[in-house]
């Protein structure tokens, strides 16, 4: 019999409120592969980390800067020069992606949808360590499409923790789920080794530690470094100059989230970048 | 016995009646549009009453603590998921209440060897106008009230809950008469506080017909409001953000209190 629409568990204890379970048991959301690694008969692709796309987050004195460049490809196709990848998650929450799409956006709208759910049931807001171990258990989910050389997501959460202490927390993944919490910066996508050598040598060797920049040094230090990423990696767009397309970047802060307007990219460009 | 017709109307009179009885002490609820969202509010210092739902809708309710909350995570999972699979914007009050809450509650009802569901609530949703917003009330039998003009009556921009019928026409008579729909936070903050007033004086008598005196229900706010806990939460119109729900605290409303 088909389950009614407000079927009522009698047994009902009000802990049961997983987002995840209740869209698995609707049938919304891909099950969970129990054992991820290709069985016999599943033609086997060697699996190629190809996040490609730049994705970069540091903290400075404002909170966490998050940026991204706005390229899509398809092997060695643009498809889109206008991709999203900085996304909010909620007020506090970013999470910024490197890897295919499809997988990517659905992961976000899954965790922004599990983080209300959360907060709706529960009546009380998810603590940063759950949220972050969410996305670690989506990564972990998907792997069996990853290691079937589809589906690969590498993301960077970034957040802003009121308890104990009030301070940015950022975060960095690899692909089956492992987090790692990020002392300064964090760096994904094929163009981050670039990156991540501009952020090191800025952090130490730099005028100052990144952790003390204003806002406009830190959008500098964040457009400087994505289109150096530019310069060798294909798949990555930088700052397209003649079609005055900017990197998307998003400041999370004790006052939640903030979007960079385009004009405000475009002024610290002209004058420190270009 | 039960089979025949006769004792299955009797059966569910009977049923009727015990759950009026054991709602009647419920304290009221008002939710009333105002210029710039819907604020709900009641008194009480004990469990909480009023409730996010989805993005525009919120609920308050009163009945057993069990049955409100199955309701309500009922409520918070089909919305959930309709906003999942679809979008934020085709979750609609009119479709969770009509078509998935009251059914199941009219058959909870109905079916006599089951228990029934000991719940009364209120329901609303927030619109780009005050013209927008919906109110909807949901009785125990899966009976549904609305907001929405009538042969009898006028469209009303606020809509009440509470243990008697006695005492929610009385509160609805006083906010037909003292609420308009572009009323200022604070006017709407004290009409909601009088309003519960009334509601409240109402259910401690038995025969109160008319509206007691003006002075009455100050002097009876008053009392009230020095010992009891303010619970109330708005759901602001402002387009800017997708949620609107969010929670009063009780200090920042009592400096907008008039005394």
């Amino acid at each position: 019999m088909e389950r009614s629409p407000v079927a009522f568990d009698q047994n009902f204890s009000g802990t049961a409120s997983d987002f995840l379970t209740l869209l698995r048991s609707k049938g919304l959301l891909a099950p969970a592969l129990v054992n991820p690694v290709p069985q016999a008969g599943t033609p086997q692709k060697t699996w190629q980390p190809t996040e490609a796309t730049t994705i970069l987050a540091f903290k400075f004195s404002g909170g966490v800067l998050v940026a991204g460049d706005r390229r899509a490809t398809a092997g060695n196709t643009v498809v889109y020069d206008r991709a999203d990848k900085v996304l909010e998650i909620d007020r506090q929450s970013i999470m910024a992606i490197a890897g295919v799409p499809a997988t990517a956006w659905e992961m976000a709208r899954v965790l922004e949808h599990s983080f209300q759910f959360f907060r709706r049931t529960q009546l009380q807001e998810m603590s940063v360590d759950g949220k972050v171990r969410a996305l670690s258990k989506l990564l972990r989910d998907n792997f069996g499409f990853v290691m079937q050389g589809v589906g690969v997501v590498v993301p960077i959460f970034a957040t802003y923790d009121s308890h104990p202490k009030p301070e940015a927390r950022l975060y960095f993944y690899d692909a089956m789920g492992a987090q790692f919490e990020a002392a300064d910066y964090a760096a994904t996508g094929s163009g981050s080794p670039a990156v991540r050598g501009i952020l090191y040598y800025e952090n130490t060797w730099g005028r100052k530690p990144l952790q003390e920049l204003s806002e406009d040094e830190a959008v500098s230090i964040a457009l400087r470094a994505l289109d150096t990423a530019a310069e060798s990696d294909t798949s990555t767009g930088g700052v397209d100059r003649s079609g005055k397309i900017y990197p998307l970047i998003k400041i999370v802060s004790r006052e939640g989230i903030t979007t960079l307007p385009e004009s405000k990219i475009a002024a610290v460009f002209k004058e420190t970048v270009a | 016995m039960i089979e025949e017709p006769y004792r299955w109307v009797e059966a569910i009179a009977n049923r009727r009646e015990y759950i009026e009885a054991q709602l009647a002490p419920g304290s009221p609820i008002a939710a009333l549009g105002y210029r710039d969202g819907i604020l709900f509010l009641t008194l009480g210092k004990t469990r909480q009453k009023i409730f996010e739902i989805y993005d525009r809708i919120a609920m308050g309710a009163i009945g057993h603590p069990g049955d409100i909350e199955r309701l309500r995570m009922a409520a918070i999972e089909l919305a959930s998921t309709e906003g999942f699979s679809r979008s934020a914007t085709d979750v609609s009050l009119r479709r969770l209440v009509h078509y998935s809450l009251s059914p199941v509650m009219k058959t909870a009802f109905e079916q006599i060897y089951g228990p029934p569901y000991l719940a009364r609530m209120l329901f609303a949703e927030v619109g780009e106008r005050p013209d927008d917003d919906l109110f909807l009330r949901v009785e125990y039998d899966g009976e549904i009230t609305t907001n929405g003009a009538t042969y009898a009556q006028a469209r009303q921009d606020f809509a009440v809950l509470s243990g008697t019928q006695q005492s929610r026409e009385l509160m609805e008579a006083f906010l037909k008469t003292q609420h308009a729909p572009d009323a200022s936070f604070e006017a709407a903050l004290n009409s909601a506080l009088d309003a519960w007033s009334i509601g409240h004086m109402t259910l401690q008598t038995n025969d109160a017909k008319e509206l007691p005196e003006r002075a009455a229900v100050t002097k009876y706010r008053k009392e009230q409001l020095a010992n009891s806990g303010i619970e109330a939460a708005l759901l602001e119109r402002d387009a800017g953000r997708a949620i609107r729900y969010r929670l009063l605290s009780d200090t920042e409303l009592r400096s907008l209190i008039n005394d």
